[in-house]
């Protein structure tokens, strides 16, 4: 009798050890001393211009580490290329959760892309963190899909600013849209029409183009033929730099408003045509994070760390690149929720600090914006500002703007 | 039988066990593996098909990827209208094979170079025209066509299959589905070319006017082979959108055509003897070159010269390969027998 | 009416692109036999160089002369070395080697000069302001380069058909030996095509830079079809012909996307299977292209 107590207590104790000091728990991917998650990116293909939101991600986490990781755990951030293609985003999903069991998929690029992966992971239990994309299913679905969660704002919010400030300050002016032929580009014209609201009779003209296209002059051309006074620019870097130069070259000179996609600094540089386009002048878009290229921040500790990152972990990168600085912040975020996911975090721990962030204290957004979260708000953030470019450089102008998200 | 046949049969057969056995044992090893085994799977049963069409009929097709796409889309609307996937395969190949024979048509009137620029379109447009919002009741547009979690799907994409007795998981059944289908077609390919077909398809790329002056219709044979590799194709195509359980059309780009021709020629078209190491050049070089360096456009370069190699050093490819290191061999018994 | 004639202008500016590097395809083919699927990529590759030359100092028309010469040389160089052993060969050997090239040149620029977003030339080489023709603006830049793509096609024209140079370089494509025999250095004709054919590329590179922004190592992709559209529907032996199909393309493709709300089938999403569609149409009416030559075979 007294041998069973004994050898049942020292099973306890070797069971039970383990466990009360948070070690291995049963979700793979995980370790005392390490926490490997994956994601894709686009790193070759057409859109191989946005694989710095993965490369910066990266490169924060091994900032992270250098510093000891998160609860002594180091991150090892996997990301693989899809080459911008679901079928491939498919694959190496699978590939990172079946094979190379990980933990949890983070900041993967993409709203077709993650659209493709999304049930597969629900189904598996995986957290879908922070999707890189604005597309709005991302975070409304949370009901049937609760392991998603999204990251920047929607660009249905977006183009509800764009909308309503329209609506506020240039009531009676028509309206002319480029838009690329897909979600996103749909999503910020169902915005725009929403933020317009009973104005939303004055977009007179929305001509679509396909991102296989070459240049978009015969486009700009309809467009002008509408002879709107506001032009929206719902379109990605390359056609947004055409679009820049063909309203110039016809001689239009309409209001532009520049979607947040396009907006870095070193497109509208090069969209102004070192000074000569003058079109650029009075441009107007949204802005959520601090663009490294701005001079206005060029002495703040969030872009020196970003440069200091950048030169430290990802120095084949291009510092001016804002997609770097992307990436860093949805890092942090990602780093944030896994400090609140507690000593021996499970990906269902994981999953309910991701949907339960309070965070005012990420240094990429910007200065008073709070990323927040709850198990029915899925939509990290919700907050951006308006900006006009003048004189070569932004000028955020009006406070924190909050815009519904779907 | 000649010593040289008995030889030549002697070859074929451990040929065929040795890719059996490589098909057994790929899933378990990791550099392979059930997802780009499965993928290199579709690639080798579009490659046989390409080959029919290219390599022994001398028809230059650049479009194998769009076949792809239509077999896969095909799949794709049934698997969402109620049938089970397994039997929109069939579908997938003979409505891919009527879009083939259509595209034999016209091809009658076009040369070489001018039919592999056509074709070349035909890939090139694919995506948008399935994108296009005319076909959306078919093809939902530019939106993708979701599957997974149907019941008509294997495993409802995600759960483990249980077949005959045997439980895998998802990922595992659809790799020994793809391969049992490619092993099968390739079979089928093997006997029609060695049949009378095969003779009259090699008659019509060696010389079209003597192949008609021995009584071979040229337009019948030269839309057959058009019909047949687009039918393989549209297997290969189905077969990718139930491992993926999701159709879009930037599945299919342009790319994927020229993926299916350079597996092609690395294979040795006109002969069916490269065909399993064609298909494993194209799925695992870029899984190569990644390893070698993460920058971008390295894998490209790389992947690039490397056919630029092949092209100029073994232009039949590894089946040119293979006669020219068996010869030795085959023309001592030929000279004996 | 001036909606009308904006999207002609529009297609002209597009289409001289098109034009450009169509007459690269259409020179190759005619001295060598073969088609060029890398005439794009080596065109962007050739785009960076000057860049770099920029980058480095070069003023910008010294650049771009320096390019052209090095654009020549290196087609010719590209001919001897690579391209040889595949002329004359089945025609799906030039087919994969060309594709080999296009993976290949894509592959280095995208290694050597990365994605980002650059614009070329720094300032412009022609003015940005546009005339204004009774509403119709017309950009002084897309004019200079209609001309300047005109004055190549004549030049070339005039090359093939009433210079020695340009009976040498046919002569060489058409019977080698025969040429050889008559004492035409024949690899250095087969040569001479390529170099040709490149520095037109290089031209193509650098005004697809300054008219549709911005330099990348994809920029030439989407208008690689639209060059091979243009290439077989005005016959792949004719440098007119090669213009005159990239300047129609761009027109109608523009007219039908801008027109066809009237027809209500959204044609303005489908440019590419238009002018797939468009290739196949001429090309079943006459199957060696409008402006190409009846092929009569002897049997």
């Amino acid at each position: 009798m007294p041998r069973f107590f004994l050898i049942a207590t020292a099973a306890l104790l070797v069971l039970g050890i383990p466990v009360a000091f948070g070690g291995t728990t049963s979700d793979p991917g995980i370790t005392s001393t390490s926490i490997h998650i994956g994601g894709t990116a686009p790193l070759t293909g057409v859109a191989q211009g946005f694989r710095s939101v993965a490369e910066g991600a990266n490169a924060y986490f091994k900032y992270v580490n250098a510093r000891g990781g998160v609860n002594g755990r180091k991150i090892n951030y996997e990301y693989e290329d899809d080459q911008y293609i679901p079928s491939e985003t498919v694959r190496a999903t699978r590939d990172l959760v079946e094979n190379k069991d990980v933990f949890a998929i983070f900041n993967s690029l993409g709203t077709e892309q993650n659209e493709a992966i999304r049930p597969y992971l629900n189904q598996k239990q995986v957290p879908q963190l922070f999707v890189a994309t604005g597309g709005t299913e991302f975070g409304r679905d949370y009901k049937q899909y609760p392991w998603t969660i999204a990251y920047q704002p929607t660009y249905i919010s977006e183009g509800t600013m764009y909308g309503t400030y329209i609506r506020r300050t240039m009531p009676r002016a028509k309206i002319a849209v480029l838009y690329q032929n897909d979600s996103y580009g749909n999503d910020l014209i169902a915005g725009l029409q929403r933020g317009l609201g009973a104005r939303k009779g004055n977009i007179v003209s929305k001509v679509g183009y396909s991102a296989t296209d070459d240049n978009v002059q015969s486009e700009i051309a309809q467009l002008r033929a509408s002879k709107a006074g506001i032009l929206m620019l719902f379109a990605t870097p390359k056609f947004v730099i055409q679009a820049y130069q063909y309203v110039n070259g016809l001689g239009w000179k309409p209001k532009i408003f520049n979607n947040a996609v396009s907006s870095a600094s070193n497109v509208m540089v090069l969209s102004s045509s070192r000074g000569q386009n003058k079109r650029v002048e009075g441009s107007i878009s949204i802005v959520f994070l601090k663009d490294p290229n701005d001079p206005k921040w060029k002495r703040d500790p969030a872009v020196l760390l970003y440069r200091k990152i950048m030169k430290r972990y990802n120095r084949n990168g291009n510092i001016k690149d804002v997609y770097n600085l992307y990436g860093m912040s949805a890092a942090f975020t990602f780093v944030d929720a896994l400090k609140h996911a507690g000593k021996s975090p499970t990906r269902a721990s994981l999953m309910r600090a991701a949907t339960h962030l309070s965070e005012r204290n990420n240094p990429f957004v910007l200065p008073g914006m709070t990323i927040r979260t709850a198990a029915n708000d899925h939509y990290p953030m919700d907050q951006a500002r308006l900006q006009r470019w003048h004189n070569g450089r932004w000028i955020s102008f009006g406070g924190l703007l909050k815009a519904r998200s779907q | 039988m000649s010593r040289l046949a008995v030889a030549r049969t002697i070859a074929a057969a451990l040929a065929f066990a040795a890719s059996i056995a490589f098909i057994l044992i790929a899933p378990h090893w990791d550099k392979v593996g059930d997802i780009k085994g499965a993928q290199m799977g579709t690639y080798f049963i579009a490659i046989v098909g390409l080959n029919i069409v290219t390599g022994y009929t001398g028809q230059i097709s650049l479009a194998q990827g769009a076949f792809m796409a239509i077999g896969g889309y095909t799949t794709a609307f049934l698997v969402t209208h109620g049938v089970r996937d397994l039997w929109t395969i069939p579908v997938a190949a003979l409505v891919a094979g009527v879009f083939g024979f259509l595209l034999g048509i016209p091809a009658l009137r076009l040369s070489g170079l001018y039919l592999a620029l056509v074709t070349f379109g035909l890939a090139v447009a694919m995506p948008d025209l399935i994108a296009w919002d005319k076909l959306s009741s078919v093809t939902k547009g530019g939106q993708s066509i979701q599957l997974f979690g149907s019941k008509h799907l294997l495993g409802q994409g995600f759960n483990d299959v249980t077949v005959l007795g045997h439980t895998t998981s998802f990922n595992r059944a659809v790799y020994y589905l793809t391969w049992a289908i490619a092993l099968v077609l390739f079979l089928v390919a093997w006997l029609l070319l060695r049949g009378g077909p095969g003779r009259a398809f090699r008659a019509v790329r060696d010389s079209e006017v003597a192949a008609a002056s021995s009584g071979v219709h040229i337009a019948a044979h030269k839309t057959l082979a058009f019909a047949i590799g687009a039918a393989y194709a549209g297997v290969a195509g189905s077969l990718l959108v139930i491992a993926v359980a999701f159709a879009d059309p930037q599945s299919f780009p342009a790319k994927l055509s020229l993926t299916i021709l350079v597996g092609a020629v690395i294979a040795g078209l006109g002969s069916m003897w490269g065909v399993l190491l064609g298909a494993a050049f194209v799925e695992f070089l870029p899984v190569v070159s990644v390893h070698i360096s993460k920058s971008q456009g390295v894998p490209d370069a790389i992947y690039g010269a490397a056919l630029i190699l092949i092209v100029l050093l073994l232009p039949a490819g590894v089946a040119g390969l293979l006669k020219r290191a068996a010869s030795p061999l085959t023309t001592r018994l030929y000279t004996r027998s | 009416m001036t909606d009308f004639l904006q999207q002609v202008v529009a297609g002209l500016s597009s289409g001289s692109i098109y034009a450009l590097l169509a007459l690269g395809i259409v020179i190759i083919y005619r001295s060598t036999g073969v088609v060029n699927f890398a005439q794009g990529e080596m065109a962007t590759f050739t785009t960076f160089i000057a860049w770099t030359l920029v980058d480095h100092g070069v003023g910008y028309w010294g650049a771009f002369g320096l390019t052209i010469l090095i654009a020549l040389a290196g087609g010719f160089l590209l001919e001897r070395i690579v391209v040889r052993p595949v002329e004359g060969k089945p025609v799906i050997n030039g087919v994969i080697l060309t594709i080999g090239l296009f993976i290949l040149f894509g592959g280095l620029s995208n290694w050597i000069w990365k994605a980002e977003v650059r614009s070329f030339p720094p300032s412009r080489p022609f003015p940005t302001s546009a005339w204004n023709l009774g509403g119709v603006a017309v950009s002084k830049q897309d004019a200079g380069i209609l001309a300047v793509t005109l004055v190549l096609m004549v030049l070339l024209w005039l090359l093939f058909r009433y210079t020695k140079l340009g009976l040498a370089l046919r002569a060489s494509a058409l019977n080698p030996t025969a040429s050889r025999l008559v004492g035409i250095r024949v690899g250095w004709m087969l040569g001479l095509g390529w170099g040709l054919a490149a520095a037109i590329g290089a031209v193509a590179g650098l005004f697809t830079a300054a008219a549709a922004p911005p330099l990348d190592p994809n920029m030439m992709r989407p208008v690689l079809i639209y060059a091979f559209a243009a290439a077989v529907v005005g016959g792949l032996e004719s440098p007119i012909g090669a213009v005159v199909g990239g300047l129609v393309i761009g027109v109608v493709l523009n007219l039908i996307s801008t027109y066809d709300t009237h027809l209500h089938l959204d044609l303005d999403r489908v440019r590419l299977p238009l002018a797939l569609a468009l290739i196949l149409i001429v090309l079943l009416a006459r199957p060696t292209g409008l402006f190409g030559r009846q092929v009569v075979r002897r049997v």
